[in-house]
């Protein structure tokens, strides 16, 4: 799973039959011997995001998206199948990094550094961090005393000086008040348009990933349920939300247990020495 | 074997800007923490001299050791401990602690336990500067052997590197190993020739064998260079075996550090 190397392959990312795999804790009162039950957190997808693509991934609690997301930006394993990714990925974080104590302008440097830019880009990018983010004269006050806005806003605003091949956007435009998340859709809307940079982008909000979105990616239990087009995507999904919606509590219930027991796993109890040398 | 070396000490040199930043913004956050910031950088190991001289020196009437008093003795012995003990013992918090960092950005996460040790070495700083007044009270005045410090100082920053790269992944996939390794600490503390020789008298048992495998100790090394430095006017060069011996245990816990690290590094956020 080599991501440095930059081929001029169509394809921005490929996935084939790839599967992630969660341990899962024992209830209380099971038997030790009975060796530990994993969860498919993803099973067998297969896909393919052309470059300069902008895909909008749907699904439900649970249904895996912030795995697939994690799983994309490199920063999980995955358990079976082959992942290729050509060029750069990053996942855009907005309240990590941030340290409370400290004010708002060192947080620039804070963040600034942990994402791996050096002194000269940090510096360089340090007004456009301020004059985004709309901070004002809190610029100069610790985080601690910020608002929850406010602090995604300066957060979000600081992950905008990555420049990546890929950018992958997990539920970050759902922060701060009406007028910034337009602000921050239209950034958005500008790299996807001038740039011509792949980006997934994970939302619950339905206009959002239409109006933002080419391809739609659904996907419900760890399974991959539809690609194509965002429009066709959305409807189906929607459908598939309502219907799940109109069902008796019981039914969908039993529904969402046997999705669950699907995902299950049982497998070999592994010992800490297995783990560290096996 | 060697790529996982490799692999580590290029994260980590590549990344040196990084690493300087969160050690520097991460002090700079503690001291915002307490009204008084930096003061307690410097009080801190300056009351813990203060206690093991007044109990030890004092009240136990310990007689000097050698031709040297107890206190400059001490300073300078507990100076390179107050390295190496917080090193370790935050060093297998290094990537627990940053859990929040790591699931949520790529992050090269090797390079959190040389965050950890370089932070400490500021610490380390402040206290030195202590242990220099002290001495310079004392009578000891600078001389071209404290340059040595210079070399020890590395020598710790080395060893207590290699650990926290195994304790750091250790913990990760085992919890426990920071509360065993907090009290084991204390026991490495007494082991070590911080605030007593470390040398058993001719009338004790086994004595040779004992003395013996006091020097195993890597610590004994480090606690051991820095009052050579300062005080009995030896090198390091004086110390062959020692020292040969000092690098060949750094070296095999780097290199098991880095590939525990390697071995682990995209697994850690499974592991939280």
């Amino acid at each position: 799973m080599e991501s440095s190397k930059y081929d001029n392959s169509e394809y921005a990312v490929e996935l084939e039959h790839v599967s992630k795999i969660y341990k899962l804790q024992k209830k209380d009162g099971e038997s030790k011997k009975k060796g530990s039950e994993s969860f498919y957190a993803l099973r067998d997808i297969s896909l393919k995001i052309k470059r300069g693509d902008v895909v909008g991934i749907l699904g439900t609690n649970g249904s895996g998206k912030s795995t697939l997301s994690l799983v994309l930006s490199g920063i999980s394993d995955i358990d079976e199948g082959t992942m290729d990714v050509n060029g750069e990925q990053a996942l855009i974080s907005i309240n990590t990094g941030l340290n409370n104590q400290l004010t708002g302008l060192e947080n620039i440097n804070v963040k600034g550094a942990l994402l791996g830019f050096n002194k000269k880009k940090i510096q360089q990018m340090t007004e456009g961090v301020i004059e985004f983010a709309e901070l004002g004269d809190f610029l100069y006050q610790p985080v601690k005393k910020y608002s929850s806005g406010m602090k995604s806003r300066l957060g979000f605003s600081i992950s905008l000086a990555l420049d990546p091949d890929i950018f992958i956007i997990d539920e970050a435009l759902s922060v701060g008040d009406k007028g910034f998340a337009k602000k921050c859709l239209d950034r958005m809307m500008k790299l996807r348009n001038e740039k011509d940079k792949t980006i997934l982008f994970i939302s619950h909000s339905l206009p959002q990933v239409k109006e933002f979105c080419r391809t739609g990616l659904w996907i419900e239990g760890g399974k991959l349920m539809e690609m194509g087009p965002i429009d066709e995507v959305c409807d189906h999904y929607s459908d598939y939300v309502e219907k799940l919606n109109a069902m008796p509590g019981k039914e969908k219930k039993k529904m969402l247990d046997e999705k669950f027991k699907e995902r299950l796993i049982v497998n070999e109890k592994k010992s800490f020495w297995t783990r560290l040398f096996g | 074997m060697f790529t996982s070396v490799k692999y580590v000490l290029t994260e980590n040199f590549q990344n040196l800007y990084r690493i300087y930043c969160i050690a520097k913004y991460e002090l700079l956050a503690d001291m915002r923490d307490s009204k008084f910031g930096i003061f307690w950088n410097f009080a801190s190991p300056a009351i813990q001299v203060l206690t093991y001289w007044l109990i030890f020196g004092i009240a136990w009437k310990r007689k000097p050791v050698g031709d040297i008093e107890y206190l400059p003795w001490l300073v300078v012995g507990y100076a390179a401990w107050w390295f190496i003990q917080p090193c370790i013992q935050s060093g297998c918090n290094a990537v627990f602690s940053k859990t929040s960092v790591i699931t949520k950005m790529k992050f090269p996460v090797s390079v959190l336990p040389a965050t950890i040790c370089a932070k400490e070495f500021f610490n380390h700083l402040c206290m030195l500067i202590i242990a220099f007044v002290t001495l310079l009270i004392c009578g000891h005045g600078p001389n071209l052997y404290w340059m040595g410090l210079i070399y020890y100082a590395f020598c710790a920053f080395a060893f207590t590197e290699a650990v926290s790269l195994i304790l750091s992944v250790l913990t990760m996939l085992w919890r426990d190993v920071r509360k065993l390794i907090t009290s084991l600490m204390r026991m490495l503390m007494y082991f070590s020739p911080v605030i007593w020789e470390c040398h058993f008298s001719a009338d004790v048992p086994y004595h040779n064998i004992l003395n013996f495998i006091m020097k195993l100790n890597p610590v004994y090394y480090i606690v051991n260079g820095y009052r050579d430095s300062v005080f009995y006017h030896t090198g390091f060069w004086e110390h062959p075996a020692l020292t040969a011996y000092f690098w060949v245990v750094v070296i095999c816990l780097f290199t098991a550090g880095c590939m525990l690290m390697y071995k682990f590094k995209r697994k850690f956020i499974d592991l939280i």
